[in-house]
């Protein structure tokens, strides 16, 4: 890929717990690249590696190694990480970050919700009049984020990929009921111990995350879009939220948001415009 | 500040060491006027507790008094001190070389701000073998009542007829009033000092209040606070004559409810400032504001002084209160710092955020404590507030 001489490219990269995903903006909003790694240490090492990718001719580094950036390019950083990252020009908080990728790439009128999970955290966002009204981040525990998610996987031995097909199977609706990861894998094993099926256990944890994530504010929209990378990968969760949602609100619109792990790097890149 | 409080421990340490000198313990809003006009030298377990979170030592002595037998739940205070106590160790030693806080010859607590007071003063008493009096007010007022003023102020005088043997003579109604006026006089001129924060720029912040604050705990009663506070008022004026700004090109102005984060106040302060925000008002530092002390009356001035205090109010009282400091010192929003281990001095719990967002008031909780670290996310919090500060 190359640019047109004086063009910017606004490079967004959102730190997260698990994964660095890092997108490329061209002036117009269009996504020139979207690609992620591991969250790995030193972080800023791999965050450059991230942006300069494996030969790819779009970099915003002078050279690989460096962290000098090229004219005309531009890095805005969001996630946990996002004050570690020296060369990034600009910082903003993923609530703003995933606020804007949303409400970039959905047409979802003037009011509605985010519901957004991530690896170690989830969050409702909810939107008024186009502008971040209220938030709230889940609290000190892991339950209800990606975190849980995984770490339930591996106590059962099913790949996150797999979780999916396994939960559309269940023919139990089990509960898990604890607020801690801990207590909970505790749960697990228990009915685990009990020659429950991992089917109606992968579906058990699901409603948990949906659970706990319902439980940190009423929503009170009629719209409702999903982000993050647990959403994008685990359909089964998009749907038992949805049809949650619709216990309370039958008439509720929701739909997972393109490009729904790279919300908050797409965010922080057309943030990056913003402020230009 | 520095002398004044350094002054304060090592005068205690001496009267801890002398016979003819008596120390009481009091808790931080509990009846220090009457201790002093008695003749009673007083520390304060609280500013103890405050000091063990602001050094962070509390987080190897919360872990002591957690293991035999104060839940992880309860008061940090407590646990920062009663562990401190169990291990033996005080951040005094390291501050002003004071080898143990002062052995006390009596205790008083007043359950005007909680329970846990109580329980943290009868270890010591047990402790000590100490005698020990706790004022019981009526609590959690909608209103102040006549009864409620004449059962405190019966309460004062059965205090000062336990305190008299133990020191050995009658209280003096004169020095009574005399300590009266010199706190009242503190506690107005540590109004003014909060109040002037109201100016925009503010040329002071919450976080400057917590370190201001000292003498008004710890002092009120005596000259040395008016003495401070005067100057401390006279060093602001000027600020604001000056146009000094506690953080520059502030931008934007937040109200802090609930306890200060001690261990963490300039990671805390940081980040508002980077974000040109000024926390400029505060529930806490105002908790010393007594301007209903009266020494003409003193007992039923600080019966009434003592029970109308906020943490002591129901929660209509706190919304309308919060509503006014708002108002008064222009503020963008509320920041509610819900603390794990203090639940009487943390409003976020029972829905009074909201009501305030409904009143189009921005409002934020952050989760955390006064002194327990392992309540509190370093990395939630910032994302919290800078989050906040984004979008008001």
């Amino acid at each position: 890929m190359s640019k047109k001489k004086d063009d910017i490219i606004f490079w967004g990269v959102d730190c997260g717990s698990s994964e660095i995903k890092v997108v490329a903006l061209d002036q117009a909003g269009n996504i020139l690249l979207k690609r992620k790694q591991k969250t790995l240490f030193p972080l800023q090492d791999h965050v450059r590696h991230a942006l300069s990718g494996d030969g790819d001719d779009l970099s915003p580094f002078i050279t690989p190694e460096s962290t000098e950036i090229k004219q005309g390019h531009k890095i805005i950083a969001t996630g946990y990480g996002r004050k570690y990252i020296n060369f990034a020009t600009e910082n903003l908080t993923e609530i703003k970050a995933h606020f804007m990728g949303v409400e970039k790439q959905l047409d979802l009128g003037d009011r509605y919700s985010i519901i957004d999970i991530g690896g170690q955290d989830s969050k409702i966002i909810a939107v008024d009049h186009n502008k971040v009204d209220q938030f709230i981040i889940n609290r000190k525990c892991a339950a209800g984020t990606g975190a849980y998610i995984e770490e339930l996987g591996h106590r059962l031995e099913v790949p996150l990929s797999d979780m999916t097909a396994l939960a559309q199977n269940n023919d139990k609706e089990l509960s898990l009921n604890s607020f801690c990861t801990v207590f909970s894998g505790q749960e697990v094993i228990k009915v685990l111990m009990n020659g429950e099926r991992v089917e109606n256990i992968i579906y058990a944890l699901y409603s948990s995350v949906v659970k706990r994530v319902m439980e940190m504010t009423a929503i009170t929209t009629d719209i409702v879009a999903f982000s993050g990378g647990v959403l994008e990968f685990h359909p089964k969760l998009v749907q038992m939220f949805t049809e949650k949602l619709r216990e309370a609100n039958p008439n509720i619109k929701t739909m997972l948001a393109p490009n729904a792990q790279y919300c908050g790097a797409i965010g922080a890149a057309l943030f990056g415009m913003t402020a230009t | 500040m520095t002398d004044v409080m350094k002054d304060y421990f090592l005068d205690l340490d001496k009267a801890a060491r002398d016979p003819k000198r008596k120390v009481a313990w009091c808790t931080s809003v509990g009846p220090a006027e009457i201790l002093r006009a008695m003749g009673f030298e007083v520390f304060f377990p609280e500013n103890h507790g405050a000091m063990l979170g602001a050094t962070r030592v509390c987080m190897d002595t919360i872990p002591v008094a957690n293991a035999n037998g104060y839940s992880p739940e309860i008061c940090s205070y407590l646990t920062s001190d009663v562990g401190a106590y169990m291990k033996g160790i005080t951040p005094l030693t390291k501050a002003y070389g004071i080898e143990s806080v002062p052995h006390p010859d009596v205790l008083v607590y007043n359950t005007n701000q909680c329970k846990d007071v109580m329980h943290w003063f009868e270890y010591y008493a047990k402790e000590f073998n100490t005698p020990i009096f706790g004022i019981h007010p009526p609590t959690n007022l909608p209103s102040i009542k006549q009864e409620y003023i004449d059962d405190v102020a019966q309460q004062f005088k059965d205090l000062i007829a336990f305190l008299e043997p133990i020191m050995g003579h009658a209280m003096d109604p004169e020095k009574l009033k005399e300590t009266v006026a010199l706190s009242l006089e503190a506690t107005n001129l540590w109004s003014d000092v909060l109040n002037m924060a109201q100016t925009t720029p503010s040329p002071l912040t919450f976080f400057d209040g917590t370190i201001y604050m000292g003498p008004i705990v710890v002092l009120r009663g005596t000259q040395i606070a008016v003495d401070y506070y005067k100057n401390l008022l006279a060093e602001l004026q000027e600020k604001v004559a000056n146009n000094h700004a506690a953080v520059m090109g502030e931008h934007k102005r937040i109200y802090w409810d609930g306890m200060p984060v001690w261990g963490r106040l300039r990671n805390l302060s940081n980040i508002f400032k980077e974000n040109n925000a000024c926390v400029v008002a505060s529930t806490y530092c105002n908790s010393w504001v007594f301007s209903d002390f009266d020494p003409n009356d003193p007992l039923p001035s600080m019966a009434l002084a003592y029970i109308k205090i906020f943490i002591n109010r129901n929660d209509q009282f706190k919304e309308a209160y919060i509503e006014k400091m708002v108002k008064d010192f222009n503020v963008d929003g509320v920041v509610f710092m819900a603390a794990r281990t203090c639940p009487n001095n943390s409003n976020a719990y029972y829905n009074l955020p909201r009501r305030l967002k409904d009143k189009n008031i921005p409002t934020i909780i952050i989760d955390g404590d006064l002194c327990d670290l392992r309540c509190y996310s370093d990395e939630q919090s910032a994302t919290l507030i800078e989050a906040f500060l984004e979008t008001i």
